[in-house]
């Protein structure tokens, strides 16, 4: 690192001064401590709403689709609409692990752990639809070609819903394998960290014997970039086969060629917006503020800008093509009575607010970086990614070719039931996910700390490009060899021992500074020794034995103490004891006696 | 040693699948959706009908399309009249008459044997024995007696009206008077029809 070119316009991708061991505590952090009430309670609804879809799933197998609000002319509506809905958010993960690889995206480190876990989760939903729509899901088998007893009777390989079979069973295990490629180091990272001998037994099995050796790590990045080579042209591969379901066929409004790429930026479009809805609620519950920053959400926010102005487009070109085609269908299914005027134009106007309208509020840099916004609007895209889906199935099949069959769609409360009850599976994986993997690559985080970690920035600016931030050590002079520093020539400053410190006379004054203690003690809490134990301060990175001393003389005893501490606390310390001035923010002891605690 | 372990544990696995097999009763079925029946087989059993039987009687004297009820009795004087009076609806052709024969190896030549002279299987192995040659000479065999005992039987002989249809049993009574033509050395049915029909042609008036 003796000299390395970053251009100083990028803003720091890993906020804090953090170190590589900072890292790798933040993350390991959910995976060692224990899990919170929030985190519980969360889990529980998640639970519930899972359970009920699979009750729902159950009663509709057993008692037969027409439980469904499904009639003969809508055949598919939310099931298939779901079904979209899921692969398309999964598009996402991929998108953002394997082509912002290969466009060699800085940024993609924070995320694409999560994104990766959200693909797969949201696969694994998108892959129930097509086996509980089925009339007769026991015979689902029969999809695939095997030879049988019916004179070896196979499939049909014309229709799109086979290729879906295999693009969404591709799509899942070359996702898996991709994402369980990159968890090697990181579980390693876990394994070795852990104290509790069943969790490195787990991690020992996860992590594959990985020990991160150079051949390791050349290979493993190759693999990367291979699968990242294959899954690009995946993604884009299984999204455009889920839309020849509807591009393949003579429905006008579904017989369209823009569909396969625009089912593509639809589906990136939906996957970033529920990708930043965790990840925001992510960044906060697990701290991870750090590593998932304002830049990264804006970043997001730039990439959903981009995806849905080509949705955008792509709604338009469809109104103009229905409109110029000069077929009476297509004009009915997009002008005259069809999508904006007809029965169902709240989902036709739902779909262009919150696709259109509500997105268009990003291209003002102040909410693209704010937070809550991103939120709001992430939400509302995935409302209405849901509407385009439903739309597209449901209007388009409502007014067909003959008005003796036009009809409406009513769904019933097992759809709706089913729908949430793969919500509730998907939070309940993630929430897993959340607690057990790590949820942050961190060995692709600490390969960008030293060139786009805050700290290193700020050497940078500080001292140029070029200087070496090693400290100069002088050599010895190399005919004399290590014995001639015998003068402590190399060791000019005299070595200090801390455990020298004098404990007995460093009492805090506590009549200067009586105020001070109190308003700070007003604010940590106070220490009962009738009901709390004492924890050992000295745990805190920065923390030694003198500190822990004068700290306990201001009655802060427990880590729980030191974690409600803030920048106004930290002040209030450093003006009490005035020895080591900003040393705690530095270290951020807040943070770590947070760790601490969960940890305990 | 591992592979011999999996090779055993699928040795027991498909053993103890197959031994789920049993030939005495029908086999394990996966879903069965559609493999009984909803509707009324026309063999099945079912409560519903009167002794279970699906294959009910219809009513007496009811005529179904397609089909002329035999108007002699099943009496001596039904069959003597019938050998009197009753004539052959349908023509004698070489095709009738090879189908006669087909039928007749089918349905008669067990005891009547293939040549018509009472010696079928059944006699020749001695279940039963009293099976008359058509060539007897105390018999009159004409086509019209023929039609009525294979309609309705005669003495140990039983019907054969369920097992043949109307059409069938002229065509095996046209074969039944070849073999008793040939027994007795005379020229078959075919060629005399075909002489009685270019006499009686010779002798109308033009």
């Amino acid at each position: 690192m003796s000299s390395h070119y970053e251009a100083p316009i990028r803003e720091p991708l890993v906020l804090g001064e953090k170190s590589y061991a900072d890292i790798s505590a933040d993350v390991a952090a959910p995976v060692l401590g224990k899990a919170n009430k929030s985190w519980w309670i969360v889990f529980t609804i998640a639970l519930i709403a899972f359970l009920w879809g699979l009750g729902c799933i159950i009663y509709t197998v057993s008692t037969g689709i027409g439980v469904w609000g499904l009639n003969k002319t809508i055949g598919w509506a939310w099931d298939i609409t779901n079904f979209v809905w899921w692969v398309g958010i999964g598009h996402a993960g991929t998108l953002i692990s394997a082509v912002l690889l290969l466009f060699r995206q800085k940024w993609r480190m924070a995320v694409n752990r999560s994104a990766e876990a959200m693909t797969i989760f949201a696969v694994v939903q998108a892959g129930l639809f097509p086996i509980i729509h089925m009339g007769r899901p026991w015979l689902a088998y029969w999809v695939l070609p095997i030879p049988n007893q019916f004179g070896s009777l196979w499939v049909n390989f014309n229709s799109p819903l086979l290729w879906d079979v295999f693009a969404i069973s591709t799509y899942l295990s070359i996702s898996l394998v991709f994402w369980w490629t990159g968890l090697l180091p990181d579980f390693a990272m876990i394994r070795d960290k852990t104290e509790s001998p069943f969790q490195k037994k787990i991690y020992g099995i996860l992590s594959f014997g990985w020990s991160g050796r150079a051949k390791d790590w050349q290979r493993f990045e190759e693999v990367s970039l291979v699968l990242a080579g294959l899954a690009t042209p995946l993604v884009l591969s299984v999204h455009t086969i889920v839309s020849f379901d509807f591009a393949t066929s003579v429905v006008p409004g579904w017989h369209s060629t823009i569909y396969p790429p625009y089912f593509v930026a639809g589906a990136i479009f939906s996957g970033f917006a529920m990708v930043q809805t965790l990840l925001i609620i992510m960044r906060k519950v697990s701290h991870l503020e750090s590593y998932i920053t304002v830049l990264h959400i804006e970043y997001m926010n730039k990439v959903i800008l981009l995806t849905g102005g080509i949705v955008t487009v792509a709604y338009g070109i469809e109104y103009f093509i229905g409109w110029y085609s000069g077929v009476p269908y297509e004009n009915y299914t997009y002008l005259s009575f069809g999508a904006a005027t007809g029965p169902y134009w709240w989902a036709f106007w739902a779909l262009i607010t919150c696709n259109f309208i509500v997105p268009l509020t990003l291209w003002v840099k102040k909410l693209r970086r704010n937070i809550m916004w991103t939120f709001l609007v992430a939400l509302i895209i995935n409302i209405g990614m849901w509407f385009e889906r439903f739309d597209i199935i449901v209007v388009n099949m409502s007014k067909d070719r003959l008005t003796s069959s036009w009809t409406l769609f009513q769904p019933t409360f097992v759809d709706i039931g089913t729908f949430m009850g793969t919500i509730g599976f998907f939070f309940v994986l993630f929430l897993l996910y959340a607690r057990t993997f790590p949820v942050i690559a961190q060995a692709e985080v600490k390969t960008i700390l030293k060139t786009s970690g805050a700290g290193f920035k700020k050497l940078r600016a500080d001292h140029g490009d070029n200087v070496s931030h090693v400290q100069h050590v002088e050599e010895y002079p190399a005919e004399a060899g290590p014995a001639a520093n015998v003068e402590g020539k190399h060791f000019d400053s005299p070595f200090v021992n801390p455990t020298d410190e004098d404990l007995e006379n460093s009492n805090v004054d506590f009549g200067q500074h009586q105020q001070k203690i109190d308003t700070l003690i007003a604010t940590v809490g106070t220490f009962d020794p009738a009901l709390q134990k004492q924890d050992n301060l000295k745990k805190i990175n920065g923390v030694g034995p003198l500190m822990e001393q004068k700290l306990h003389q201001l009655g802060i005893f427990t880590f729980e103490q030191v974690s409600r501490m803030t920048d106004r606390e930290y002040d209030l310390l450093d003006d009490i004891i005035s020895e080591f001035p900003g040393r705690a923010k530095r270290d951020d002891w807040a943070g770590q006696a947070l760790l601490l605690k969960n940890k305990k | 040693m591992k592979t011999l372990i999996n090779i055993g544990i699928a040795i027991i696995v498909s053993a103890s699948m197959v031994s789920c097999f049993n030939d005495k009763k029908p086999n394990y079925q996966y879903f069965p959706n559609m493999y009984e029946p909803v509707g009324y087989e026309t063999y099945g059993e079912y409560d519903i009908f009167p002794g279970q039987q699906e294959a009910m009687m219809p009513v007496e004297n009811t005529v179904p399309r397609g089909f002329v009820p035999y108007e002699y009795d099943d009496s001596t004087e039904g069959l003597e009249l019938a050998k009197a009076e009753l004539q052959s609806p349908y023509e004698v052709t070489e095709e009738n008459l090879a189908t006669g024969a087909h039928l007749y190896t089918i349905y008669c030549a067990v005891c009547h044997g293939d040549k018509g002279d009472g010696k079928g299987i059944l006699v020749t192995r001695e279940k039963f024995l009293g099976i008359p040659s058509y060539a007897d000479a105390g018999r009159n065999i004409v086509l019209g007696g023929i039609y009525h005992v294979e309609t309705y039987g005669l003495n140990a002989m039983g019907s054969y009206a369920s097992q043949t249809n109307e059409k069938e049993r002229w065509q095996i009574a046209m074969h039944v008077m070849d073999l008793k033509a040939s027994l007795k050395g005379e020229p078959g049915i075919l060629e005399t029809t075909k002489a009685e029909a270019n006499t009686a042609s010779e002798t109308e008036p033009k």
